[in-house]
């Protein structure tokens, strides 16, 4: 295998753009990471695409619709869906080709439109499907998930509202800086804990929107890397993990879960960054720039703790500084999932997209000083994680 | 008399006096899961050496929450019932399952508080059948 490089990223605003369609998003982040890059479409031989999982059936080959809108020059297109993993997946699979000599560089995109309210797949019925029956029978929405984990945190760790209140008010500050943001607004602690109750304890400013957005990565030979730019950004690993067995965390849609956990909590995720690290040869400490999945503010605390930037029940005490910033490494520059809302298939390369611009120095009022090696780690959904490291 | 149907079939035993939850367990890791589908083994379990089980009813409440907001059209909750609860119970066979809560006031609700498995109506169907799940009742 030989190393990889990123020349070149793309991305749209975060928000509602219902005037727009996802291919629309999807050819606007593939063009700007192409100049980004200084290349070419036909320059790239290979194409990793996110589905786009609410369309008609056309939206899972969503790279073809790309391609078509691009100009179709016959190379190889896979189409991906890995819940949260998705887009991270896209990209893995892009350096994959990369990394393996099948080709010199390779493009990962993921474009997403959320639908509205709650994510529930549209036109299913089958009763052997975990989803359909807590869907029918429990009625749990996704953010419950997140609620029942988070009341177990504060039962054990004695975490209280006022933390969940500041791991948002801490990310609103990078939030309020990032122009692609959704909500570039600056959240205090009583705004917070005045928000509306939504799925007790969490409260409406403590769980992320569902946002439209799609994000570009051109990825290449670290070799050829040099004839674009002079500081091609190294890809140290990209990894997705899938649960272990015996993980005790209420997995995303299931309806059971083994009382007594023999496996980390969140495995996936554990797992995912547990090997990047390995890979890349490199700790928590030597991060400068983080991106978490801050769904809600139960993720921002928990994932601090399963990427072992500090011990479990620790976080608490991390937010409670008031800035989003752990030891040396800044959690969040982009104001993460809280300010950006999640777009699903597109938001694991969005996060290597700040990565990118903050290891190159070009992330403007949002930019952290010196910053080296950039760790971007996805949520989870029915066990599917997703960790990539950066570095100058 | 009101014919009183579960929303799925399989879940629990119906028609019963003494309805339980139905579950899977692995003849070889003894490993329990629900639904019995739904299954989960050590790695290496031959996936058909499955046993149905009925799990204990009485239980911890190990989490809840109290959703306000109405739910996704597919969870039929009559809207007089919102804001509802859901909870997790802690049963003594080593497994937790998720629940709709009843038979409470919502600030009564504690974390470890004994709980039992009922199978109560959710909603009137057209035909004015009784619509049955299970839910979680403090006892």
């Amino acid at each position: 295998m030989r190393e990889v490089a990123v020349i070149g990223v793309g991305l749209t605003p975060w928000g509602k753009f219902p005037e727009r369609s996802y291919l629309d998003l999807g050819v606007e982040a593939t063009t700007k990471a192409l100049d980004d890059a200084g290349a070419k479409w036909s320059d790239v031989q290979v194409m990793a695409t996110a589905i786009y999982l609410w369309g008609s059936l056309l939206g899972t080959v969503a790279g073809q619709g790309l391609a078509n809108a691009m100009g179709e020059t016959g190379i190889p297109i896979t189409n991906i869906y890995n819940m949260c993993a998705t887009a991270t997946s896209a990209f893995r699979s892009a350096y994959q080709s990369v990394a393996s000599g099948e080709c010199d560089m390779a493009l990962a995109v993921g474009l997403d439109k959320s639908p509205k309210g709650f994510y529930v797949y549209p036109g299913f019925e089958d009763k052997e499907d975990i989803d359909f029956i807590r869907w029918k029978m429990t009625g749990l929405v996704n953010p419950g998930y997140w609620a029942l984990e988070c009341r177990q945190r504060m039962d054990g760790y004695g975490t209280t509202e006022r933390h969940l209140a500041l791991a948002k008010v801490a990310v609103s500050k990078h939030g309020a800086l990032n122009p692609m943001a959704r909500y570039q607004k600056l959240f205090t602690e009583e705004e917070v804990l005045n928000s509306p109750m939504v799925v007790d304890p969490l409260r409406l400013y403590m769980i992320c929107a569902t946002s439209d957005g799609a994000a570009a990565v051109v990825l290449c030979s670290l070799e050829k890397a040099k004839q674009y730019t002079n500081k091609p950004i190294v890809v140290a690993a990209t990894t997705i993990a899938s649960s272990l067995y015996g993980d005790g965390t209420l997995r995303l849609p299931t309806i059971s879960t083994p009382a007594k956990a023999t496996a980390p909590y969140l495995s996936e995720s554990a797992e995912s960054s547990r090997i990047a690290y390995e890979k890349a040869g490199i700790g928590p400490e030597d991060v400068s720039v983080l991106e978490l999945p801050d769904n809600s503010s139960w993720h921002y605390l928990s994932y601090l703790e399963i990427l072992k930037f500090c011990r479990p029940g620790e976080a608490d005490r991390i937010v409670e500084t008031g800035v989003s910033k752990v030891g040396k490494t800044v959690v969040c520059p982009s104001g993460g999932c809280s300010s950006l809302g999640e777009a699903q298939s597109a938001q694991g390369l969005a996060m290597i997209c700040e990565l990118v611009w903050q290891l190159r120095g070009q992330a403007g009022a949002r930019q952290v000083k010196n910053a080296k090696v950039g760790l971007a780690q996805t949520y989870g959904m029915y066990g599917n994680s997703g960790a990539v490291i950066l570095k100058v | 008399m009101k014919n009183r149907i579960p929303i799925i079939e399989g879940l629990f035993t119906w028609p019963s006096e003494d309805p339980h939850l139905i579950a899977g367990r692995c003849k070889t890791c003894h490993t329990i899961f629900f639904p019995k589908f739904c299954q989960q083994h050590k790695p290496d379990c031959h996936p058909k050496t499955v046993e149905e089980i009925q799990l204990s009813k009485k239980g911890k409440l190990a989490s809840f929450t109290i959703m306000h907001l109405s739910p996704p059209p597919l969870f039929k909750l009559p809207p007089s019932q919102i804001p509802y609860a859901v909870g997790v119970i802690e049963l003594p066979e080593g497994l937790k399952v998720v629940g709709l809560l009843t038979g409470c006031k919502w600030e009564d609700l504690k974390m470890h508080m004994d709980v039992e498995i009922v199978i109560e109506k959710l909603y009137e169907d057209e035909q004015g059948n009784e619509a049955l799940t299970w839910k979680l009742k403090p006892i």
